[in-house]
């Protein structure tokens, strides 16, 4: 839930965006940072859909190193979740 | 490698061998590194770094889970909230079990276009966490919700919690690493009090291993030198001022209440509601929610944990009754729970 991921900006209709990490593209909420200081090829850190602050390349490369093993282990648990998911709960 | 081995290195110079120092972290994926890098076992014996109170989930009250449930169960009603909510046990069961109409959602956007999809039903947004979530949050407020989209706030904040902690004698907190992306909303100032206030050395750290190390370093550096700054080694991301646009609209959409902390009890000042002007979108008052009495749950030592006063290997449920696919208490649901990221790493 709070683990935040650092994301490209690839497009910007503000307050929304387009943000882009490994290939996956997502829309976004750019509410939390002001208007002008977001431009596309920003990196930001996305949490629940919303961009919450910038970050330098460096550190979104490095953020990343440590996402990777986390992201392995969340989709060990989606796997486990996904009987639930497949139950089609209102 | 021969960076993070310096580090280390340096860590156990700076640790004196007559005293026990304790470091808390404060937020699930510090934790979550820290576990699963080995990296408690790379320290001296003596330097404890402590889990505390980093998982939202773990503190929700079950009161506020129970009345989720049973919001669910209305025919008018479809209850939309994070993935982890949806399984921390209560007295009633959990959301998955004894829910009815509910979904699982990774951004409040997922909210508004369930609301716009479904005009004929009330859409009740459970939204639970800290900093990190609440802004998001106040966010689609900001924005413009539909009409039939509510909120039921069960946002708390990390200071509030981090002052109690300090008070607490029995934890005994020699420096605080503070949560990153917590910090890239609130600022390093947030965190002068403990510093200023009551003399802990307080480092803003990232969530890479040897961005955490560095953390650890800067706290011992400190306190060999018998200072107590606010530092930050996650400066690519954490501003002094922090995110105040964030700030901002948090303050526009929310204020501060009295609210409780599972397994821990009411703590003043430490949550966020919406605000009175926004009540017409209050889920706990525009559906009167009545407060449901919190049951302990037999064995569960999960509100000690999160206060730091027991890791989860004390537990004596944990790995035996209390495993992730079958979690007893709300520590071992959720990834940022200290008992869920323990039962993986040990």
């Amino acid at each position: 839930m709070c683990v935040g991921v650092p994301m490209q900006i690839v497009e910007i209709n503000y307050p929304s965006g387009i943000v882009e990490a490994k290939g996956v593209k997502r829309g976004i909420g750019l509410q939390l940072l002001p208007e002008d200081q977001v431009k596309i090829g920003d990196h930001v850190i996305v949490h629940v859909g919303f961009a919450i602050e910038k970050v330098d390349k460096k550190q979104a490369d490095e953020i990343w190193e440590t996402l990777d093993e986390i992201l392995r282990v969340m989709d060990e648990e989606e796997k486990d979740a996904r009987g639930f998911n497949s139950a089609g709960h209102d | 490698m021969d960076k993070v081995k310096g580090i280390i290195k340096l860590i156990h110079s700076l640790v004196p061998d007559n005293k026990n120092i304790r470091i808390m972290n404060v937020c699930g994926s510090h934790e979550h590194t820290i576990a699963f890098s080995g990296m408690r076992s790379l320290m001296p014996e003596n330097l404890e770094i402590i889990p505390g109170p980093g998982c939202p989930v773990c503190v929700c009250p079950e009161s506020d889970i129970i009345n989720a449930i049973n919001l669910s169960k209305r025919e008018d009603v479809i209850l939309v909230t994070y993935g982890d909510m949806l399984r921390v046990p209560t007295q009633k069961g959990s959301i998955r079990t004894e829910g009815k109409n509910f979904r699982m959602i990774t951004s409040p956007f997922e909210a508004i276009n369930i609301a716009k999809s479904n005009t004929d039903r009330k859409i009740i947004f459970f939204s639970i966490g800290f900093e990190t979530t609440t802004a998001p949050t106040a966010g689609i407020l900001e924005m413009g919700v539909p009409e039939n989209l509510f909120i039921l706030s069960s946002h708390r904040l990390t200071p509030t919690i981090m002052e109690i902690l300090v008070k607490d004698a029995e934890i005994g907190i020699d420096g605080f690493i503070a949560p990153g992306h917590v910090s890239a909303i609130v600022g390093t100032n947030a965190w002068n009090v403990f510093s200023e206030k009551y003399g802990i050395p307080t480092v803003v750290a990232g969530f890479e291993a040897g961005n955490l190390l560095l953390g650890i370093l800067e706290i011992l550096r400190q306190l060999k030198n018998g200072k107590a700054e606010t530092s930050n080694v996650y400066k690519g991301v954490v501003k002094p001022e922090g995110n105040m646009q964030a700030q901002k609209l948090m303050d526009k959409y929310f204020e501060v209440a009295n609210v409780n902390w599972r397994g821990i009890g009411y703590i003043p000042g430490s949550g966020l509601e919406l605000r009175e002007k926004y009540s017409w979108k209050d889920a706990r008052i525009v559906f009167e929610l009545e407060e449901v009495k919190e049951t302990k749950i037999p064995g569960c030592i999960c509100g000690t944990i999160v206060l730091g006063k027991a890791y989860p290997s004390a537990c004596k449920l944990f790995r035996k009754a209390c495993t992730p696919k079958t979690p007893k208490g709300p520590c071992m649901v959720s990834m940022e729970g200290s008992c869920n990221i323990w039962y993986k790493t040990l």
